[in-house]
């Protein structure tokens, strides 16, 4: 069972039903271009300079999270991974082909772009773009799941307009069904249960 | 008692708007002639060569500067002169 | 064949990105068709002054470099059908564009809109040169501060040299109660100094800072003397003749007893 929660959709009004979006706003999907090419040049240097403990995050974590289809310790094994051990502020860009791992918080007005996963050990309040270069299977995952917009592969969502709920559960964004839907993060597929 | 019924009509000279204005007016000459402090040094030179012709003027002691007081921008130089020369305009003949 | 125009400052903070969105938001409520051009490239503000902030796929440096067409970077406003959005980029710098590219942007927009509303950086150095290359006319915003005032004198004549003749002036956060105590320079005192023609006087108004928290600008809210002022404004852009409105007109009653025994 899957617990899908638009977080950042459920709007404050109590008792309103109708109220409930499910899913976040979708643009039109656009395509994937040379924006979001990679060059081993626009890497800024506070970031090369991290990519070395990227070992760290490629541990084997104890318990299998699942991740699309295939458990999240081995997609990130199979991948580059960086780590940015620092907050992400306005202005900084990060680019990379493979994974992105934050330890920090990402805030509005900056931006991630990654072939594949995003996964931000804070709050996550700026653009980001997971799968950039065309894989539906990415993710994204934050302690605190607030985006400015999210991108994922062609697909991109922005919060609605006015009041939201901010989340205060990790979340994870992923295509399904080709729509990006947000879901309460858990250990293990199993223990997720849905709500929507 | 005065000054308050001025300040509180809002016609005191000195009220801060006035000075704001005064002190607009004259930095506004310096930045619209472009006034350096490297063109005040120019300018002090080029004097020095012409009044030394005609008298003998303690060098160190000149100063040229910008003056606004009674809302005119004037250029306002202090001269010390020692001596003057006698025969000023033969000597630049002759030279 | 729309008119670009370019509101700057020279001095930073002063209002231009709060004029711009505001002008541009007036004049595409009057039914005109806008664009309003971040140039801010870096710092960009007028996105989250909007309300926009979310939409932007595009920036003015992919327009620029050939990452996407200029119409994929325009972002429709979500009130107007007419105003759109050509935001600035956050993670580069002003040297990303020049003054040729802008001026060929310009001649784009020129074709679809009928006031292209450029919003200036604070400076005079590369970001003031890319904003002022397209523009037909140019707007200097002020505050009745020394320190504004100077560098509107500076910007006027920059923009002067740059053959943009007779610029319009914006006095913004203007306290009627401060002019009135001879605590701050009235207009007619900045008007003496800069001789130029004033556009228009916006006073000081909490309800700019309200509005622009909630990314809606005050010239939409009626109760707004900000988004009064405004208003008129865009409408003088227009070519209408708009009287100034009177930020006086209630200040109590010492003022008004002054008034009265004649102390204007
Ligand atoms: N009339 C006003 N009343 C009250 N606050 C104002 C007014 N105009 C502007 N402000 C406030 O002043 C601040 C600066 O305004 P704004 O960002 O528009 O300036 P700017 O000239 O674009 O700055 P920058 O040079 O950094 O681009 C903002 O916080 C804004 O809310
Ligand atoms: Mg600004």
């Amino acid at each position: 069972m899957t617990n899908i929660r638009g977080a950042m959709v459920l709007k404050k009004n109590k008792g309103s039903k109708k109220g409930k979006k499910l899913f976040m706003k979708r643009e039109n999907s656009f395509e994937v271009d040379n924006r979001f090419e990679f060059e081993e040049s626009e890497i800024p240097a506070a970031v090369t300079k991290e990519v070395e403990t990227k070992a760290a995050a490629a541990k084997p974590i104890s318990k299998p999270v699942s991740v699309g289809n295939e458990p999240l310790q081995q997609a990130i094994a199979d991948e580059n991974t960086i780590l940015i051990k620092r907050t992400v502020r306005s202005g900084q860009s990060i680019q990379f082909d493979g994974n992105v791992v934050v330890l920090g918080d990402v805030n509005p007005g900056s931006e991630i772009i990654a072939s594949g996963n995003i996964v931000v050990m804070g709050a996550l309040r700026g653009v980001v773009h997971a799968g950039a270069t065309g894989n539906e299977d990415a993710t994204v995952a934050a302690f605190k799941l607030q985006p400015t917009q999210l991108r994922i592969a062609n697909h991109i969502t922005r919060a609605p307009d006015g009041d939201y709920v901010a989340p205060e559960h990790p979340e994870i964004a992923r295509i399904k069904d080709g729509v990006v839907v947000i879901e309460l993060y858990q250990m293990g597929q199993d223990r997720q249960i849905k709500i929507g | 008692m005065l000054d308050f019924l001025l300040r509180v009509f809002g016609k005191d000279a000195s009220s801060s708007k006035n000075v704001a204005k005064d002190r607009l007016r004259l930095v506004l000459v310096h930045d619209r002639a472009d006034v350096s402090p490297q063109l005040l040094e120019d300018l002090k030179e080029d004097l020095i060569k012409v009044i030394t012709n005609y008298m003998d003027i303690d060098e160190r002691a000149l100063e040229v500067n910008f003056d606004n007081s009674d809302n005119t921008v004037a250029l306002v130089a202090n001269i010390p002169v020692i001596k003057m020369k006698r025969n000023a305009k033969r000597e630049e003949k002759i030279g | 064949m729309g008119e670009v125009i370019v509101i700057t400052s020279g001095k930073g903070g002063v209002g231009k990105t709060t004029t711009s969105a505001n002008i541009g938001t007036g004049l595409a409520a009057m039914g005109y068709k806008v664009v309003l051009v971040d140039t801010d490239i870096g710092l960009r503000n007028l996105d989250v002054v909007l309300g926009l902030e979310n939409r932007i796929v595009y920036d003015i440096v992919d327009v620029t470099h050939g990452h996407c067409r200029l119409k994929q970077a325009l972002i429709k406003d979500k009130r107007f059908e007419g105003l759109h959005l050509l935001p600035a980029a956050q993670t580069k710098d002003k040297t990303a564009v020049s003054p040729d590219q802008m001026r060929e942007l310009c001649t784009e927009l020129k074709k679809d809109f009928d006031y292209v509303i450029i919003d200036c950086p604070a400076g005079i150095e590369q970001g003031f040169k890319n904003a002022i290359a397209g523009a037909d006319r140019a707007l200097v915003v002020t505050t009745p501060e020394v320190s504004a005032v100077r560098d509107a004198d500076r910007i006027i004549g920059l923009l002067e040299a740059a053959e943009l003749r007779s610029p319009k002036l914006i006095v913004n956060r203007l306290r009627p109660r401060m002019v009135k105590s001879g605590d701050m320079m009235s207009i007619d005192d900045i008007i003496e100094i800069l001789a130029i023609d004033l556009l228009g006087v916006i006073p000081e108004d909490e309800m700019i800072v309200i509005t622009t928290n909630k990314g809606e600008p005050a010239v939409l809210d009626n109760k707004s003397r900000a988004g009064q002022a405004y208003r008129n404004m865009a409408r003088r852009i227009t070519g209408e003749d708009v009287p100034l409105m009177d930020l006086y007109a209630d200040l109590g009653l010492v003022n008004r007893l002054k008034k009265f025994i004649g102390f204007k």
